[in-house]
Parts: C-alpha cells; sequence; structure tokens
C-alpha cells in the first residue's frame, strides 16, 4: 500500500518539470516551430535559480532572474529561427550546449562542484499540505504535499488548453502553425506570434528549472536536467500537440521514473540498471504512436521535415 | 472613375525585372480580365496591388487616392480584396471561423451593465450568427459550422469570398479562380461574378483560360515579360487575338494526330480492380481498371482531388495499393518499389515537378541521371562516371532544347517550361515502354506546352504506350485516343478521345451519370 | 571559377560565426576580470607553435575527425542522429573489455579486434534508431538522444560492476594491455590512430563526392521525396547511412581509448563529449571531408590549448565548451545563407543568368 502512494506521489513529483516543459514547448509547436532549446532553457532556470538563492537568498528573486534569464534565451533562439531563419534544430543544440558549458564554467570559476542552497532552502517546508484534501486516506498522500511549482504545473494544463483553442491569440498561435500564409493574409503578424510562443515556452521552462534545482532538492549539479527538454518534446510528439494528450504522456513518463526509482529498491545489485527503463519507456511509446498513427499508411518514402 | 489606377508600376527582384512600367486602369463597377502566361508578371502586380510586395517605382491609385500597402490588411482596409489560386484557409477551423479570422468577436466582459471591458475570449455564438446572416445575404450555400477541412473545393472558394465580403471590399481580386473547378462549378462562378457586379463591386480577373475572359469580363488587359501589350474592351476582341498578344506570335494549340488503328495492337500495360486507401484509412482509389494498348494514349480527367494524384502515385510506386494489380505486358509490377518499376520501362512525369520529379538543389547533370545513375554507362563499381555524366547533360540539353544560362548550375535557375522538359529528356531517354504522365503542361510557357505535345504525340507514333492524367479539359481532349473520367476515386465513365466534347465530360467529372 | 567563389563562400561562412563566438567568449571572459587575449593567445600558442603542441593537436583531432564524419553523413542525409555520442562510448568501453580481457596474442591482431569491437557496437547500438526511422517513421533524434542516456547508464553500471579494477581509486575498468595499446610515434603523443583516421576520411571523401552513395545521400538530404521518386529506396539507405555512422562513431571511441585514455572511466569521452564535438566538427566543416579536417584540427588545437590557460590565467578551460555553444548557434543561420541568398548573389555577380524563375509561384 505505502509503496503504490509513493509511486503515485513520485509520479506526480517527477512529471511536474516535463508537464512545465511539455507546455511550454506545446506553445511554440503548435506555431509551427520545433524548440529544441527546452532542454537548455530548463538548465539555465534550474542553474540561474539556484545560483540566485545562493547569493540573495530571496526565492522570489530567483524566480524573477530564472525567468529573465530563460526569456533572454527564448528570445534568442527565436530571432535566430523566426527572424533570421536558421536551422532551428541546430540552434536549439547550440542553446543547449551554451548552457550547460556556461553552468560549468561558472561553477569552475566560482571553485564550486555544485550549488548548495540547503541552507538556506527548506525543501520540506516548501511542499504544501491542501487542507481537508490531505485528510482523504490514501488519495491525499498522493495529492497532498507537492510544491507550489507542482500546483502551478497542474493548473497550467488546463490553462493551456483553454488560452489554446478559446482566446483569440490561442487561435492566432494554432492558424500560424498550421497555415502560415492564411495567417498573413489576413494581417496576423506572424513572427510575432512565434516570438511570443516562445517565449511563453521559455518562461515555463524556467519554472521547471527552478523546481528542479531549488525547490526540490536545493542543489544544483551540472546537467541536471538529464535529457527532460527532450523527454518533453517526445511528449508532444506522442500527444500530437493536445494539450492534454501530452499532459498525459509527461505523466506516464513521470510514471516510468518513479516506477523505476521506487522498484529499483528491490532489485539489488542490478538496481542501476533500472534507470534506463524511463528513456526506454520512451522509445516504446514513440514506437507505438508511430505505429499507431501510419496504421493505414499506404505512402512510402519520407517527406522534408 | 478608376477603382485601380497605376502609374509606371515596376518591380523588380534583382537584375530581373517581374513588372516594367505598368500603366493600367480598372474602372469601377466593371469586370476586368489580366491574362498573360505563366511568369509573365500576373502575380507579381496582382501581389502589389494586395500590400504583399512593394513596387520598386512607381505609384498605385485605388479610388483615385494613392496608396502604399505594406500588408494585405492595408489593402483590405482600403476595401481591396483577393481570392487566391491556393486557398488561404486554415482546414482545422470552422467555416465561421476561417471567415472571421483576424477580425474576431470578442466576448465582453461586464459587470451588472457598468464595466465593459474585451476579452481575450471569442464569443463564437455569436460570430456564428453574423456568419448566417452573411451567408443568407449573398445566398451561398453554405453551412457556417463545418469544418474547412471536409467541404468541396468550390465551397472553399465560396468561403475565401465571403471572407473579403466580411470585409466590406468593393474591390475583389481573382487570381486563376477556376482551375481547380468542373465546367458547371466555373458557370456557377461567373454567375455569381455577374451578381457581384451589380452589386456595386469591381471584380479583377486573373487568368490563361481565355473562353471565361470572353464569357464574363467588360475589358481584358494583356500582360507578356512584365509589361502591359495591349488592353481591350471584350466586345471588341477575340480569343485569337488575345492570344497572339499574349505569346507574341501566332500560335495554333490544336494539335494535330493522325487516326490510327490500334484496337489490335497488343496490350501493354494494364490495372485491375486498383484501390487503396489514405492516412485515415478512407478508400481514395476504387476499384481502378483499364488497359493500355501499344500506339496508345489514354487520358484520365477529372477535377483535382479525386484521386489522380494518389493513383500516379500508386502507378510510381510511391504508394501501397490495398487491392488489385498493374502489369506491364505480363510482368507484375503491383506494389513494387520505384526502382523496380522504372527499370521495367514505365517513364514517369510525376505531378509536382520540384517535389518528386526534380532536385531543385542538386544540378542538372545529376538530375538527368536521377533514377537511372545506376545505370552501367554513368556508375561502374558504385562510383560515379563524372565524364559520361556530363556528356549525357549535354546531350540531353541539346535535343529536347533546354535553355539555361550555366549548363553547370542547379536545377532552380530553370524557368517551369525548361524544368519540366529536364524530367521529359530523362524519362523519354531511358528507354521506356509505357509513360506515365501527370499534369504534364502545368505551369508551363505555351512554347513548351507545344514542344511537350509533340514529344508525347511522337511516343504515340513510336507505339509506346501512354497514360496522361491532366485537368486541362483541352489537353485531354486534344491528345487523348481515349478519355476515362475519375471522380471520388473512381472511374465513372469512358469517352472516345474524337467523340468527347466540354458538357458531356463537365457532367462526367462532377460525378453525374446518366 | 565557380569552385572558386564556393570555396571562398564558404570559408567566409565558417569564419564569420567564428569570429562571432570568440568575440562573445571574449566578452563572457573579460567579465569574469580576466584577459581574452592573452586566454586565446595561450590556447593557440601551446598547440600550434610548438613541434609537441601540433603532433598532440593532430593526435588530439583523430577521434574529432571520425564523430564529425559520423555525423556530417547522416546530416547530409537528413537524418538528425544524436546518437554518435553514444555509439562512440558504447565502442570504447567494449573495445577495452576485449582490451583486457584478451591477453598475449600479436599487437596487430589485437588492435584489430579491439577496432572491429567498437565499430559493431557502434552499429549494433546505431542499428535500433534507423529501424524505428526507417520502417516505422519514429522521429530518429528524440529517439537517439535517449538511447545515448541509455548507454551511460549501462555502461556506469558495468563500470561500477563486473568490470571495476579493485586497484583504482575511482570508477574505471582495468587497463587494456599493451597488445591493444596504439604505440607513440617519435616519441610524441600522435599515434597510428591519427592516420587511421585520415584512411577513413579519404574513403568518405570518396562516398561523398564520387559514389553513386554519396549522390544518392545529397539527394535524400536535399529533397527526400524526389529520392524515393526516382527509386532510391530511401528506408534502405536510411539504414545504410546509420550503419556507417554508428561505425565510425564506434571507430572514434575504440581508438581514443586505445591511444589516449586506456581505460575506461565515466568522464572518458570530456565535456561536451566526443559525439557533440563531432557535430560541431561537421557543421563548421560544412559537412565536407576537407572541411572536417581543418575544423577537426582547429578545434583539437583549441582543446589542446585550453589544457594550458589554467596555468597562465584564471580562465576555466570549460570556456571551450561556451565557444562551441555560441559557435553552434552562429553556424545554424549559414545553411540558409549559403543555400539561397549568398549563393544567388554569387550567381549574379558573376555570370549573366536571367534567373527569370526566382519565384516560381510566379503565375
Amino acid at each position: 500500500m505505502n509503496l503504490i502512494q509513493n509511486i503515485l506521489y513520485d509520479m506526480f513529483y517527477h512529471s511536474t518539470p516535463l508537464i512545465l516543459a511539455v507546455l511550454g514547448g506545446l506553445f511554440a509547436h503548435k506555431a509551427g516551430v520545433l524548440n529544441i532549446g527546452l532542454e537548455g532553457m530548463m538548465l539555465m532556470g534550474a542553474f540561474a535559480s539556484a545560483l540566485t538563492v545562493m547569493l540573495t537568498g530571496s526565492l522570489w528573486l530567483a524566480l524573477l532572474v530564472s525567468v529573465l534569464l530563460t526569456l533572454l534565451l527564448g528570445l534568442i533562439f527565436s530571432y535566430f529561427s523566426v527572424t533570421l531563419k536558421s536551422n532551428f534544430i541546430i540552434t536549439g543544440f547550440g542553446i543547449n550546449l551554451f548552457v550547460a558549458a556556461l553552468s560549468a564554467f561558472v561553477l569552475k570559476f566560482m571553485q564550486l562542484a555544485n550549488i548548495n542552497v540547503s541552507s538556506v532552502v527548506n525543501v520540506a517546508g516548501l511542499k504544501i499540505r491542501i487542507p481537508l484534501i490531505a485528510d482523504i486516506p490514501f488519495v491525499g498522500n498522493i495529492i497532498s504535499g507537492h510544491t507550489a511549482i507542482t500546483y502551478t504545473g497542474f493548473v497550467l494544463i488546463l490553462v493551456t488548453s483553454i488560452v489554446l483553442y478559446n482566446t483569440r491569440f490561442g487561435v492566432y498561435v494554432r492558424v500560424v502553425g498550421e497555415n502560415e500564409e492564411a495567417a498573413k493574409s489576413v494581417g496576423i503578424h506572424v513572427e510575432a506570434i512565434k516570438y511570443a510562443a516562445v517565449l511563453i515556452g521559455a518562461a515555463l521552462c524556467a519554472l521547471a528549472g527552478m523546481e528542479l534545482s531549488v525547490e526540490r532538492m536545493a542543489l544544483f549539479t551540472n546537467n541536471m536536467t538529464a535529457g527532460r527538454g527532450f523527454i518533453a518534446i517526445a511528449a508532444i510528439y506522442c500527444g500530437r500537440g493536445e494539450p492534454l494528450r501530452c499532459a498525459l504522456y509527461a505523466l506516464l513518463f513521470g510514471l516510468a521514473k518513479s516506477l523505476a526509482i521506487n522498484l529499483a529498491l528491490f532489485a539489488g545489485p542490478v538496481s542501476q540498471l533500472f534507470e534506463i527503463v524511463p528513456y526506454l519507456t520512451i522509445v516504446v511509446a514513440l514506437l507505438m504512436v508511430s505505429v499507431l498513427q501510419n496504421r493505414n499508411n499506404t505512402v512510402r518514402g519520407f517527406k522534408l521535415e | 472613375m478608376n477603382a485601380i489606377r497605376t502609374e509606371n508600376l515596376t518591380k523588380k527582384y534583382g537584375s530581373f525585372v517581374a513588372n516594367a512600367n505598368i500603366n493600367l486602369s480598372i474602372p469601377k463597377g466593371e469586370i476586368t480580365a489580366i491574362v498573360g502566361e505563366n511568369g509573365a508578371g500576373k502575380t507579381t502586380l496582382m501581389n502589389m496591388f494586395y500590400g504583399l510586395g512593394r513596387p520598386t517605382s512607381g505609384a498605385i491609385f485605388v479610388n483615385d487616392q494613392k496608396v502604399d500597402f505594406s500588408s494585405p490588411l492595408d489593402a483590405i482596409h482600403c476595401g481591396l480584396g483577393m481570392v487566391h489560386q491556393h486557398f488561404k484557409l486554415v482546414p482545422s477551423l470552422a467555416i465561421y471561423e476561417n471567415i472571421m479570422l483576424g477580425a474576431e468577436l470578442p466576448k465582453t466582459l461586464s459587470f451588472k451593465d457598468r464595466f465593459r471591458m474585451q476579452s481575450p475570449f471569442i464569443d463564437k455564438r455569436q460570430e456564428r450568427i453574423v456568419i448566417e446572416k452573411l451567408i443568407h445575404d449573398y445566398q451561398f450555400e453554405l453551412d457556417p459550422s463545418e469544418r474547412v477541412e471536409n467541404i468541396s473545393i468550390g465551397a472553399k472558394q465560396r468561403v475565401e469570398i465571403l471572407k473579403m465580403l466580411y470585409r466590406n471590399v468593393d474591390i475583389l481580386i481573382f487570381d486563376e479562380p477556376t482551375a481547380v473547378l468542373t465546367p458547371q462549378e466555373v458557370d456557377e462562378l461567373l454567375v455569381n461574378f455577374r451578381e457581384l457586379k451589380e452589386q456595386g463591386k469591381t471584380i479583377l480577373l486573373i487568368t490563361h483560360k481565355l473562353r471565361e475572359v470572353m464569357d464574363v469580363s467588360d475589358q481584358v488587359i494583356v500582360i507578356r515579360r512584365g509589361k502591359v501589350v495591349g488592353s481591350r474592351p471584350t466586345i471588341q476582341t477575340s480569343v485569337e487575338e488575345i492570344a497572339t498578344m499574349m505569346v507574341g506570335h501566332e500560335v495554333h494549340l490544336q494539335t494535330q494526330k493522325e487516326a490510327r488503328a490500334f484496337s489490335k495492337s497488343p496490350v501493354a500495360y494494364q490495372v485491375n480492380g486498383l484501390s487503396t486507401t489514405n492516412y485515415l484509412g478512407k478508400k481514395v482509389l476504387d476499384n481502378i481498371s483499364f488497359e493500355i494498348r501499344e500506339g496508345e494514349i489514354l487520358g484520365i480527367a477529372g477535377v483535382e482531388g479525386n484521386g489522380q494524384s494518389e493513383l500516379v502515385k500508386v502507378l510510381s510506386g510511391l504508394m501501397l495499393s490495398t487491392e488489385g494489380g498493374v502489369q506491364l505486358y505480363g510482368e507484375d509490377l503491383t506494389n513494387q518499389w520505384p526502382c523496380e518499376i522504372r527499370k521495367s520501362g514505365v517513364g514517369i512525369i510525376p505531378e509536382d515537378r520540384y517535389a518528386q520529379g526534380l532536385c531543385k538543389e542538386m544540378s542538372l547533370g545529376d538530375n538527368l541521371i536521377a533514377g537511372y545513375h545506376g545505370n552501367s554507362r554513368f556508375c561502374k563499381n558504385n562510383i560515379l562516371d563524372q565524364k559520361n555524366i556530363c556528356q549525357n547533360r549535354d546531350e540531353l540539353l541539346n535535343k529536347y532544347d533546354i535553355r539555361v544560362a550555366d549548363p553547370e548550375g542547379t536545377v532552380s535557375q530553370l524557368s517551369g517550361g525548361n524544368a519540366q522538359k529536364v524530367i521529359i529528356a530523362r524519362e523519354f531517354d531511358s528507354g521506356l515502354r509505357v509513360l506515365i504522365a501527370s499534369q504534364p503542361t502545368r505551369g508551363v510557357d505555351i512554347g513548351s506546352i507545344e514542344f511537350i505535345h509533340r514529344c508525347i504525340l511522337n511516343l504515340r507514333q513510336q507505339n509506346k504506350a501512354v497514360l496522361l492524367i491532366s485537368s486541362e479539359l483541352s489537353e485531354i481532349m486534344g491528345l487523348s485516343d481515349r478519355i476515362l473520367v475519375m471522380y471520388k476515386g473512381k472511374i465513372v465513365g469512358e469517352v472516345a478521345g474524337d467523340k468527347a466534347n466540354n458538357s458531356q465530360l463537365g457532367l462526367l467529372m462532377a460525378g453525374i451519370t446518366k | 571559377m565557380k569552385n572558386n567563389h564556393s570555396v571562398i563562400s564558404s570559408i567566409y561562412s565558417a569564419l564569420i560565426p567564428i569570429v562571432l563566438a570568440f568575440f562573445v567568449g571574449g566578452i563572457i571572459i573579460a567579465v569574469i576580470g580576466e584577459d581574452p587575449f592573452l586566454t586565446y593567445q595561450i590556447m593557440i600558442q601551446k598547440s600550434l607553435f610548438t613541434s609537441q603542441g601540433i603532433l598532440k593537436t593532430l593526435h588530439f583531432a583523430a577521434p574529432l575527425i571520425l564523430t564529425g564524419l559520423g555525423i556530417a553523413i547522416t546530416f547530409k542525409a537528413n537524418i538528425f542522429n544524436m546518437g554518435v555520442e553514444g555509439a562512440a562510448v558504447l565502442g570504447a568501453f567494449f573495445a577495452g573489455v576485449v582490451g583486457f580481457s584478451i591477453k598475449g596474442i600479436n599487437p596487430g591482431v589485437h588492435i584489430t579486434l579491439c577496432l572491429v569491437t567498437g565499430m559493431l557496437v557502434g552499429m549494433i547500438v546505431t542499428l535500433i534508431p534507423a529501424i524505428l526511422k526507417a520502417y516505422f517513421k519514429v522521429n530518429e533524434m528524440v529517439v537517439t538522444l535517449m538511447l545515448n542516456y541509455v548507454v551511460v547508464e549501462i555502461v556506469k553500471f558495468l563500470a561500477q560492476g563486473v568490470f571495476k579494477d579493485p586497484a583504482s581509486g575511482y570508477v574505471s575498468t582495468y587497463a587494456i594491455a599493451d597488445s591493444a595499446m596504439f604505440k607513440k610515434i617519435f616519441n610524441s603523443d600522435l599515434t597510428l590512430f591519427f592516420f587511421i583516421a585520415i584512411g577513413v576520411l579519404i574513403i568518405f571523401y570518396v562516398i561523398f563526392n564520387k559514389s553513386k552513395l554519396g549522390f544518392e545521400i545529397t539527394a535524400m538530404g536535399k529533397n527526400p521525396e524526389f529520392a524515393e521518386a526516382t527509386g532510391m529506396n530511401v528506408a534502405q539507405k536510411i539504414v545504410l547511412i546509420m550503419l556507417i555512422s554508428g561505425a565510425v562513431s564506434g571507430l572514434a571511441g575504440a581508438g581514443f581509448l586505445m591511444s589516449e585514455k586506456y581505460r575506461f572511466t565515466l568522464d572518458f569521452s570530456g565535456d561536451p563529449g566526443l559525439g557533440w564535438d563531432g557535430m560541431l566538427v561537421a557543421l563548421l566543416g560544412n559537412h565536407s571531408p576537407i572541411g572536417i579536417l581543418v575544423v577537426a584540427i582547429f578545434y583539437a588545437a583549441l582543446k589542446t590549448g585550453s589544457e594550458y590557460i589554467g596555468l597562465f590565467t584564471n580562465v576555466p578551460k570549460d570556456i571551450v565548451g561556451v565557444i562551441q555553444g555560441i559557435l553552434i548557434l552562429f553556424l545554424s543561420v549559414r545553411f540558409i545563407s549559403q543555400n539561397t541568398s549568398l549563393r544567388v548573389k554569387v550567381k549574379k555577380l558573376f555570370s549573366k543568368i536571367r534567373p527569370n524563375k526566382l519565384k516560381n509561384d510566379e503565375c
């Protein structure tokens, strides 16, 4: 019983940064830009927030700084990919490598192995106990006791889906992604919409990063995002760009991670191999979605992506 | 009063002059046709009217006011709207959402009628009501809630027109509006034009189809090589005169072909009960059967999107059939890979030449061997023989009269006609036994059309079998010995080539079989 | 004449990002209060202006040439294979296993055996995304990235478990046997491995420029629909190309282990890793073998030089990684400018074409 509780609690815990990155990537995806830079933006969020907390001790300032810095990255990404029409896959990788190297560089320069802010941030204290719900047996322990950003993330799933389908901005984002010419012909500012979509994604990545480093462990280590940005992209592929479906895949990947960690406790010497389960889950999910999608496919060959 | 007038309007792309010193005036409340060949500069001109491109020099006057549009929005504000050849619609949105795109009605938030403010939300209910009324006013038959991806091409065009009418434009520009319609749908559209004219709208029609021009317009303006070469009131001119002005010399589009008795010659190519589905599992080819004899040209007519593209793809190995088979002189080609189909002697002129036929960024020499690059002449032990490739290129450029500035350069330097000739040279020179030609003269100048038609008739002379798929009825009727008509993935009728006429084929194309 | 111009334009389009990246890198160095000029000077001097330095640079260039080729062959065909890193690491690991578990055989045989193992392992790990892409149309980029993480975990598991050298103070496998090591030439860092890399480079030059496969790779990269329609059987070619890429990646890892590291440690591939360095090399070299050779040496020089900057300044050697990221960022723009505007400009300048089809949609 306890194990199942732990697994489900951890599922939410591990899927939070994924969900935030998924929602962030979704706006760009809908606007027709594949944001490969999610990983780097998330890492920047994690790094900048941890560094700010260490230097100032203020969580709010950390939030502000990390959002501003990831927005800067988002601006660079959209300037290159939208305005200069670069190969955005390469641009995204440039951003990822740059952030990874920059954070390592700064750590080395400050002669630190990692940024540990556990003396400033009380991780347990950041967990919110929701009254009433927390008292429900079984479910209470799963749903209650998460951090503010986790709850924000789950609320944002709904918000994203409303924004994308019911507001002017959301419709424009989708139109820009679906038929740029149609958007242009009625005077929608295509580039502005794309910039906005990328920037929203960047801000959400900052949240994801901050959750990962400050809120969760009060610790920043090099490359701590460990491919989460790309897992988010996989979730967007699998969910075919529908906010709810994509979020479900993010949850699924969170569950895989949670299972791997919780079950590894019983696995003895091979426990470390369980680390590969989440990554393999993604490959299998991608395969299954692709097979389902192509089950009626009669067309041979490949299109330029 | 003139709806649109231009003064020395010029547009240059680098050193290339697309429009040179255009002076024209389009009277208010009339239907004016602008005609010209492919590449004559009609679209460039329209794009400037519509704010999609800025003139290099010169001026545009709308309702006698000098204008300088930087986006289509400016043009629309000035009362000028455009219906593009390729519709600018969003398939996943409903008809009303498409019409309202960019001019959405926001939901108003009010608090006890005191505070009123616009919200970012869209008032979909109100939008639907408004559009229902608009559709009713113009008596177009449309259901505003239907998604655009599910409606016919004619309906899509009506949505585009409504999109402009909703924005209160009184000058409507139509870019090749009839290219994708059946003859009957064309007639309906022409009726719509007259109605719009009666309501006081000015219509500007860009086309290269002279029948409609003569039918509906009040004035004709002819453009050639970026210049206005003539302007006539329609009643004072003739199709022949306009055609001559368009091309610059007299044209004889009527192809001469001698009647042949091929009914006893052996069957070269046979298709039996071919069916396939699209990615949604919907049947897009339904039990297609035909045979082509040696020396026969079999034409397939039909409005675009009725399965012709899929048929060509299946026959060329790019798509799999779910049922049925294809045979070439008894050899089974069903669902073979493209390389095998080519090897057995099927030459293919694909529908979209820049997607499937050519690689724009590769050199001419490479394009001219693509698909046959494994032949021993070009490739020994997996190493390509550049000398033979160049030699082959020079031979073919010469033989097929392909005009290039730089033989070493890429295909992107070529005009539509010359690019198409590259494909023809490659396929015809491969020793083919059957030719599958899909829209062989689309977007091609008149000179090249004549050349391509001659090449195809030559093939017939050499006793080869030809399958010709085209949405250009005149082409089908001019070349084919037999004509099949496709509608919704099926063959709905067969007509002998010398007995075919426009209205009979038109009815079949609309799916009407008696 | 035409060739000359395309060479000049490709040199320009490589130089501009380099200058920009070093400029931004210089700003970062200045921000931490160090002298950028001194830093760059040390980097270049130590790696290019002494004979030992040059040989060391060439030595470090060898794996970069190979991973660069591994990336180039796939990128050129428009396959985004990010698994070069994983293939190199896993190839190196198993080459190492063969290297220490077999003893007392002829060095030539042993070295060959290790290299072949590396290549095979590289091919096996690349085969998965290749088949998924070719026959199930699964996006290869995400799959290869995920498999990279899988590889890291597997290697970690094995290196900490069965193959751990208990004598070593940190996580490391046993050192390979003497017979599996590449011997130093002229008492420098240079080994036979460099010449193997050059050999592979020459083979790639032939593949890219002279062979049928090269023709097909170009066609697939520029227009896959065209490639399929003209009968190139794209799915098969994807598998073939990925296998070649996996093989050279595995070779890169194996050779680097056998010529430099001699035992597998968790930081074997360095930061950000041989595969990512290869990506930079391929992009900067414009996917051409000669370009890759030049850039690999240039980049190896930076890496070699960066080892020394710590001795003279307070700049961490990670600055190379920062510059690398910025470089890739700037390089992403070049594709377009080279394919369209620049090329068109050059054409317009030097031949009197009337490009009457600049806009195809013209009617």
